[in-house]
């Protein structure tokens, strides 16, 4: 009565350095504890999913690693949380250069009121400040990445609200890559969409992990399984099981995983 | 099959009654138009454009031009939104973004209950309190501001305290909880995911508010501002106690001026001339007038705000 996934050609784990390292990382919202005592280490240029049950805490998981908690008053960290070396979880870590190199997409496309180039330069000229020409490349260049440019050159300068769901996330995805960063966040990135617009965002995210190191919240076990090389298995704000997606989904280490992979989780 | 006729029946009743009370706010419109256009029929056929453009008040004489007060009205609104607005964009933006949750709920009502105040008492307020320290600091304003090549001019005049200035900060203190009111509400109605969307790049809160809120929530605010400002053109106790009613047009802003209701709350009573009767119409039709000009004017910005953000298909 196994459950079986099928595997992407992407599930195969390679060697790779860390991107992000959490130690001990524990959560709190005001009194509850979200997450507990979370270690692990991201790899990077790879594809690392969250997946558990509703209210596991993958997501808190996920909006520490860009401080995203910080913008509400009552919810903390603590532990560390290195990239590049740094702990982001130090108050004195700057934040907006953190979040300029930790993107993020969110369950939702999330298009800003504004046309689909100013979509993209938004971001960049938070960082940067680019002639009209040099903007129009990296626009063009976001919208390339983020395999929307064939359908979007040609309304730059309509609302981004203009464009269907799929496009619309692909733009925030575009949105994100534009400022150059190094790791993005997807947290739940296709939970609004359509089927085909899904796998388009299936596509890009393998695409996209050449050169970034990309962070999955889903939760779709399938999902997981195509697209990730590692994937973390959450319950209960604890990390249950990391392990390379291949082996996770094949012969779980652990007997909750199991029960969730398979179905029979209650 | 009667059972479906009886339904059909109450939802026909139900919708004439809505229908009626409906026409009742348009049959209102309606009367008070025509009512202001037969007061002040004297003048207009009388007078003529020259009402709108002479800014001689002379009831011995029986000469009336509106430019006075009509330049009053505008000069004090102007400057209730000039002060009014930003404030009221910094209370929201606190209220909405950076306020500590305990904070939130007793400054978001001291802020609506200075809505609740009567303008009378902000008149007194105004008199008792704010004139004479107007008048105080005026002297060191004139010196020192006045002396600037041409916008000095304004920061000129007698230093009573009584005057536009005096008059356009109190209504600017009075329109602020309309807006900040109506601001706040509608930065809250902005979703979390496209605040945090904006923050995930890196914005600052400023960024955030300016670039995203702000665009997502025009429409409101523009009619929050649009709210104030029609309070500030029809506010009249207030503005009576500290403008000064005289008629005179000036740059000066601690010169006395007058506005168009606080002419008609003082003079209505005395108006025996059927000509002065006539002028005081005239100048609340023209009241009338350019409440229907502003919200033109904010419906057409609101489009051209629309447009820039670019074409939805």
């Amino acid at each position: 009565m196994a459950f079986q996934v099928s595997l992407g050609e992407n599930a195969a784990a390679v060697a790779s350095d860390t991107k992000i390292e959490l130690k001990n990382v524990n959560f709190f919202y005001g009194g509850f504890q979200g997450l507990r005592d979370i270690s692990l280490k991201i790899p990077e240029k790879q594809v690392t999913a969250f997946i558990g049950p509703s209210g596991c805490g993958k997501s808190t998981l996920l909006r520490t690693l860009n401080r995203m908690y910080s913008l509400y008053p009552g919810q903390r960290a603590e532990g560390e949380i290195l990239f590049n070396g740094e702990n982001v979880l130090d108050p004195k870590h700057d934040l907006n250069a953190l979040r300029g190199a930790i993107g993020m997409v969110f369950q939702k496309p999330t298009p800003f009121p504004m046309s689909i180039y100013d979509n993209i330069a938004f971001g960049v000229k938070l960082y940067e400040s680019l002639s009209k020409s040099e903007m129009d490349d990296r626009v063009e260049w976001a919208l390339n990445k983020a395999a929307l440019w064939n359908e979007a050159k040609d309304k730059l300068t309509q609302s981004g609200l203009s464009l269907s769901g799929g496009q619309q996330q692909r733009l925030c995805i575009a949105r994100g890559i534009a400022v150059k960063p190094e790791v993005l966040l997807l947290d739940e990135p296709t939970s609004a969409l359509d089927p085909i617009s899904t796998a388009r965002i299936e596509e890009l995210v393998s695409e996209l992990r050449k050169d970034y190191t990309i962070v999955i919240v889903t939760h779709n076990m399938q999902q997981a399984a195509r697209v990730s090389q590692h994937t973390a298995y959450m319950y209960l704000g604890e990390l249950i099981e990391f392990t390379p997606t291949a082996q996770i989904f094949v012969k779980p280490k652990d007997r909750r995983t199991e029960d969730y992979i398979t179905g029979r989780f209650g | 099959m009667s059972h479906s006729n009886s339904f059909a029946r109450q939802d026909a009743i139900f919708a004439r009654v809505t229908q009626f009370f409906a026409l009742i706010v348009l049959a209102t419109l309606v009367g008070i138009i025509a009512t202001l256009v037969i007061g002040s029929w004297q003048t207009l056929t009388q007078t003529g454009p020259k009402f709108f453009v002479s800014d001689v008040w002379d009831p011995v004489r029986s000469l009336f031009g509106g430019m006075a007060p009509l330049w009053g009205t505008l000069i004090t609104a102007t400057i209730a939104l000039i002060v009014g607005v930003p404030l009221s964009f910094g209370i929201a933006i606190f209220l909405t973004e950076m306020c500590p949750p305990a904070l939130k709920r007793p400054l978001g009502t001291a802020v609506e209950l200075l809505a609740a105040i009567p303008s009378i008492i902000y008149g007194m307020w105004g008199l008792f309190i704010l004139t004479p320290l107007i008048a105080s600091i005026q002297p060191t304003l004139t010196a020192t501001l006045g002396k600037i090549p041409l916008i000095g001019v304004i920061f000129q005049g007698p230093p009573m305290g009584i005057g536009v200035l005096t008059a356009g900060l109190i209504l600017s203190v009075m329109v602020i909880p309309f807006i900040a009111a109506v601001m706040r509400d509608v930065f809250d109605t902005t979703p979390a995911i496209l605040k945090e969307s904006a923050y995930g790049l890196g914005a600052t809160t400023w960024e955030v508010v300016w670039n995203v809120v702000l665009p997502y929530t025009k429409t409101g605010v523009i009619g929050g501002i649009m709210l104030g400002l029609g309070r500030a053109l029809g506010e009249t106790m207030a503005v009576t106690f500290v403008i000064g009613n005289a008629y005179n047009i000036s740059m000066k802003l601690f010169e006395p001026g007058n506005s168009i209701a606080s002419s008609l709350a003082n003079e209505f009573n005395e108006a025996s001339d059927p000509a002065h009767l006539s002028a005081l119409i005239t100048l609340g039709l023209t009241l009338f007038a350019l409440s229907f000009v502003v919200l033109a004017l904010s419906r057409w910005l609101l489009s051209s705000l629309t447009a820039k953000e670019g074409k939805r298909t």
